[in-house]
């Protein structure tokens, strides 16, 4: 009994592996696809030829040369092209508390601001306010540890001698990618008017006709390059390929998931055959008596099926039970690791697909592993196993 | 006349290889007809029990032929075989032999589940046979809730459960008490009353006496003693 017990353990534990596993793909999936498809119309033009890789960062210039205002309206007189707008970049002087120092200066149009951070959680505050002049937003390292004190919303500091309020804050940065710990966001508005310079190093823009996206990213690039006599000055990225390659990884990350999870299987019906074989040996009395009053083989294997089958599809719903718990349990680590806030928390899902999976797969390997212990038995000479003691 | 429901044609059964060969039984030739009582008596470790086996197809002779019901079993294959043992043959064993998980009434429906009988045809019958054998108050209990008497009145209800034409029975009175004993053999008479055919090994000559034909077997040979 104890020892069914354990076999049953070892298949819920791994169809918890993969139910769970599952869920935290199909979440990820869903994550990604949802925030970025609200985005698919974007083109972002940047500068190098590494092309616009994470969210929330980007726009370093890798050869000091920026995009010219050239650029833009050559851009903008393209065919399908709805709205364009940019990020500035430069580099100011920041004063708090007594102490100055030098920090990277971003600004951008406050609507573009929103949809680039959307995925950015924010410690404290808020987005800056159209038609506000003088709001920045800061990053965690900027508010924490650049000056001697930590900065609060509603702080003021001195950027070239100018006084800014700080609207929001944005949370700390995990582990992933560009940081924008040390980011100084203002509105484009401000940008110019404090800096007198308009270094253009981001070039946002929205197509018509999401399908044209692709073309109008090439057209954007082979203009962009002409005009500055380089052969990968600009790539234009769009967020439909951004898309499928977070796609893909994610793809591959579930297979991945969901092998680690076959090897827990395997092991588990290792530990099923392992239960029959002795279940077939304890039983081999009984295996006699039953052939003596006319059993067939296929009697006997199907009773040995049949129990493993039992074993491992009772193992199966208690692994799909505690699958929907520990994906909760692994989203929530998952999350607290990441510290990823606001509209990309994860939150792992559940398919009638990986549910189906798990419910077949326990059944199989059920079948599988007790089918050598049901032919041991099925074998038996009636006589020798009625003599067995 | 009546037909031969048991033909053996010069059965022996050996164990191991010669010099070290033993013969548990030798050359027998029976002849054994629908609706006969046959008793078996020998000393320990004459072959009666091999001579049971290989009449209930639970092993195979070394030589020989065995006709059931007029077909040579050696020529069956593994299924026909089970199916002889279902249908044809009821055995009672000396240790009672029940599934030790089951209750009676489960024991007594196991051989019919095999044959296909449906669960409800498979109660009913198990339960008047289970009341033929005066165990309609022991219905649920497992084998381990039983006296050794009930637990092989039990067995007797299982064996009969296919209606099989022959019942063979290897000490069936063996591990119980005289009283309990004549109850069971009062059963497998009653049975034979029906036309059912018995064949009982015993080492008590009293419920030997009782058949209608006695073997003797000694050193693997069969000899006929006429009551
Ligand atoms: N599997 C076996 N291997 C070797 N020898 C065996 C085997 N089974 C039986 N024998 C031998 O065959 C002979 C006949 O045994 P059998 O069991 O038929 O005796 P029996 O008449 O039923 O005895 P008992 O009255 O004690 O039950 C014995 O000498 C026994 O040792
Ligand atoms: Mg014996």
């Amino acid at each position: 009994m104890s020892r069914s017990l354990l076999t049953l353990l070892g298949i819920a534990i791994g169809i918890m592996a993969i139910i769970s596993l599952m869920a935290l793909g199909e979440g990820m999936q869903q994550a990604v696809t949802g925030e970025l498809s609200s985005l698919s119309d974007v083109i972002i033009v940047s500068t190098g030829g590494g092309g616009f890789s994470t969210f929330g960062g980007g726009g370093s210039t890798s050869n000091g040369e920026y995009f010219t205002q050239r650029d833009v309206a050559d851009i903008q007189r393209l065919q399908g092209v709805k709205e364009v707008s940019t990020q500035l970049a430069s580099s100011g002087l920041a004063e708090y508390n007594g102490k100055t120092t030098i920090v990277s200066l971003t600004g951008m149009d406050i609507s573009v601001m929103r949809l680039q951070y959307a995925s950015q959680n924010l410690e404290a505050g808020g987005f800056l306010n159209e038609g506000e002049q003088n709001e920045i937003m800061i990053g965690y390292g900027i508010a924490h540890n650049t000056f001697d004190a930590n900065i609060s919303v509603g702080g003021r500091i001195k950027i070239n001698g100018e006084k800014f309020f700080v609207s929001g804050i944005f949370g700390k940065q995990g582990m992933g990618g560009t940081s924008s710990d040390s980011l100084v966001l203002m509105s484009s508005r401000d940008f110019q008017k404090l800096t007198g310079q308009s270094n253009i190093s981001l070039i946002y823009l929205r197509v018509y006709n999401v399908n044209d996206a692709e073309s109008i990213a090439t057209s954007i690039q082979n203009t962009i390059n002409g005009n500055h006599g380089q052969k990968d000055f600009a790539t234009a990225t769009t967020m439909t390929s951004i898309l499928k390659t977070v796609q893909s990884i994610i793809g591959i990350l579930q297979l991945v998931l969901v092998a680690i999870a076959s090897i827990a299987l395997v092991v588990a019906s290792i530990g099923i055959m392992n239960t029959m074989l002795t279940s077939v040996m304890e039983r081999t009395r009984e295996i006699g008596i039953m052939k003596a009053i006319g059993a067939t083989n296929l009697d006997i294997m199907s009773i040995f099926i049949i129990e493993g089958m039992l074993v491992s599809s009772i193992g199966g719903i208690i692994g799909i039970i505690l699958g929907v718990f520990g994906s909760q349990g692994l989203t929530m680590i998952l999350n607290s690791y990441m510290s990823m806030g606001g509209s990309s928390r994860l939150t792992p899902i559940i398919t009638l697909t990986s549910v189906v999976l798990a419910v077949t797969v326990s059944i199989i390997v059920g079948v599988l592993s007790s089918l050598y212990p049901a032919w041991k038995a099925a074998r038996m000479s009636p006589i020798e196993a009625v003599r067995y003691e | 006349m009546t037909k031969d429901v048991i033909v053996t044609q010069h059965i022996s059964k050996t164990y191991g290889r010669p010099p070290l060969q033993v013969f548990a039984l030798r050359e027998t030739n029976l002849d054994i007809k629908q609706g006969d009582y046959i008793a078996i008596i020998g000393p320990s470790g004459s072959g009666k029990s091999t001579l049971m086996n290989l009449l209930g197809c639970l092993d195979k002779p070394s030589t020989g032929k065995i006709f059931i019901d007029g077909s040579d079993v050696s020529t069956l294959n593994e299924k026909e075989l089970a199916r002889i043992r279902r249908e044809k043959i009821g055995f009672i064993f000396q240790k009672y032999n029940l599934i030790p998980t089951l209750n009676a009434l489960e024991n007594v429906e196991l051989s019919m589940g095999f044959a296909g009988v449906d669960s409800q045809t498979r109660t009913k019958k198990a339960k008047q046979l289970l009341e033929m054998v005066e165990l309609s108050k022991r219905l649920t209990h497992k084998p381990s809730e039983m006296s050794g008497g009930e637990q092989q009145r039990v067995a007797i209800a299982r064996a009969l459960a296919n209606s099989p034409s022959i019942i063979l029975a290897d000490e069936p009175t063996g591990n119980v008490d005289t009283k309990s004993g004549e109850n069971i053999m009062r059963i497998l008479e009653d049975v034979n009353r029906k036309g059912e055919t018995i064949i009982v090994v015993t080492h008590n000559m009293a419920i030997a006496q009782r058949a209608k034909r006695l073997l003797r077997i000694q050193d693997g040979e069969v000899r006929e003693d006429h009551v």
